[in-house]
């Protein structure tokens, strides 16, 4: 781990020479990414605030952030399944690291976050309702998040190279988990059946960074709960890569 | 200085067919007993190296022969540390670096240039290694304003002569080369040859894989055969004598080879 660290450089120029790559042949660019999210956001705000009843002014924060951080965790764990077998070749003809396949598979993601962030940034700018110095308690928020989304990427990338199984299984359960994550709504809105978030890791993700950005302070329980799935993932992660990574390159 | 020592050194692959890959097998077979599943045993074991002994010291220039698929590409990649050895011991002292597998790493959408930064720095360079050794490789692969387009439109003689300049352009004390100057016309091939003995000249221990006999004259002064994965014999190469004489001692080392 912290031979890749030291080769984060690389780390961050390869996610960011893929992201160029992906978007070369395109006029608009990244600028797609921004595009797409704000259409997202501004379509399904428009529709859901009508369906579920809501305020634009208060709903649209709300669910572009939402929005946004739901991107991002799906982004990585569905990608994450299949990172160590996309990148085969290097794996058995390169020595590096193996932790530099997920430095950089994450890597890209964090540029598609910033990018969406612009969006973020101009519905706060439109619907100045929420902005306080509360807000910035979503940083930390942020950061626990993306270290614990490392380790997930490292667990899933790893068994995922062994078993093939995984992506299929991934991509077919992300679809659902949406709706099963507080992602349109707000977990308050669930009523009677609001408890059940308690067993969705993603709904604590998503409410340390979105209630400081809407003016709420997550609950303890909130944090207790990301800070130990961090801690256990970051332990059994270390623990596989430490026992298994070494047999990636049998497995490609 | 460089040194690479491998005893009794030994690598198993286990080969996974989609039966036993899938995460439905496993689960079966959990709820089945252990007994059903090995029973099936869907996971061949291929012993690709076997009982390995090799002490590579400074000066040393390996050639490595046999048949395909006798071990030859799995015993460099072990060598370099990419396969951990499944028995025996290996022990390495020395910044090694590949050539092989030309292109893992290589991204077609991007330029030239920018394949050689990524490429460089996957290989071990820093980035501003990478960028200094633009301009070496420019002279080498003469493809002027071509580098500035994405790889991609490149034929494959010209992919060659970028990844074989990328590939040489650090300077490795411990050099494993699997065989790559098959492509390019017959230009590049003398080039190609030409920066392929400077760049040995410069390393400790050379190791090549190659099925051509003159290559292995011109760069090795020691050949290992290798066999279903064990070494059968290891020989110094006799040097290569003068122009004259060539024809006439080619001769053994061809029938050796064939």
């Amino acid at each position: 781990m912290l031979a890749a660290w030291k080769r984060r450089q690389l780390a961050t120029f390869l996610a960011w020479s893929e992201t160029v790559a992906r978007y070369r042949r395109s006029t608009l660019g990244p600028l797609w990414l921004v595009l797409g999210t704000a259409i997202g956001v501004v379509g399904m705000g428009f529709i859901w605030s009508i369906l579920l009843q809501q305020e634009m002014e208060s709903f649209i924060p709300s669910i572009t952030v939402g929005l946004v951080v739901w991107q991002f965790i799906s982004g990585v764990v569905t990608e994450s399944a299949g990172m160590f077998v996309k990148h085969a070749t290097m794996l058995v003809n390169i020595r590096m690291p193996v932790y530099l396949i997920t430095f950089q598979a994450f890597g890209r993601h964090v540029i598609n976050l910033l990018h969406n962030l612009v969006v973020v940034l101009g519905v706060f700018i439109v619907f100045p309702h929420y902005n306080s110095w509360t807000s910035l308690l979503a940083l930390p928020g942020l950061l626990i998040v993306c270290i614990n989304l490392v380790a997930i990427m490292q667990i899933v990338g790893i068994i995922g190279a062994r078993f093939r199984d995984l992506e299929p299984l991934i991509q077919a359960f992300f679809p659902i988990l949406f709706f099963l994550s507080p992602v349109l709504y707000r977990p308050g809105q669930l009523g009677a059946a609001e408890p059940i978030m308690v067993f969705n890791p993603i709904a604590h993700y998503i409410r340390v960074v979105r209630d400081p950005m809407l003016g709420v302070i997550p609950s303890v329980g909130n944090y207790l709960t990301v800070l130990a799935l961090t801690a256990v993932t970051v332990l059994f992660s270390l623990w596989l890569t430490g026992s298994r990574a070494y047999r990636l390159p049998y497995w490609m | 200085m460089a040194r690479m020592k491998l005893e009794g050194v030994g690598v198993a692959y286990p080969v996974y067919n989609a039966a036993s890959q899938s995460l439905r097998n496993q689960l079966v077979s959990i709820s089945t007993g252990g007994r059903v599943q090995s029973a099936r045993g869907h996971v061949t074991t291929v012993q690709a190296l076997e009982d390995i002994n090799l002490d590579l010291k400074d000066g040393d220039r390996i050639g490595l022969v046999g048949h395909n698929g006798s071990g030859k590409t799995t015993l460099l990649r072990t060598m370099a540390g990419i396969f951990r050895p499944t028995n025996g011991r290996m022990t390495v002292d020395g910044r090694v670096s590949t050539v092989f597998g030309l292109g893992a790493g290589m991204d077609p959408e991007l330029t030239g240039y920018e394949n050689i930064t990524r490429m460089a720095m996957l290989l071990g360079a820093s980035r501003k290694e990478a960028e200094a050794s633009v301009p070496g490789i420019e002279d080498f692969t003469e493809l002027g304003q071509f580098l500035a387009m994405p790889v991609r439109t490149y034929s494959a003689g010209m992919t060659t002569r970028l990844l074989f300049a990328v590939a040489t352009a650090v300077h490795p004390e411990i050099l494993l080369v699997d065989e790559v100057l098959g492509a390019g016309d017959e230009a590049f091939q003398e080039k190609a040859r030409q920066r392929m003995s400077e760049f040995v000249a410069k390393a400790s221990i050379f190791v090549l894989a190659s099925h051509s006999p003159e290559l292995m004259k011109q760069f090795c002064t020691r050949m290992i055969r290798l066999e279903r994965g064990r070494i059968v014999s290891d020989e110094p190469i006799v040097p290569d004598p003068p122009k004259e004489e060539a024809d006439a001692a080619a001769g053994p080392v061809k029938e050796k080879t064939a």
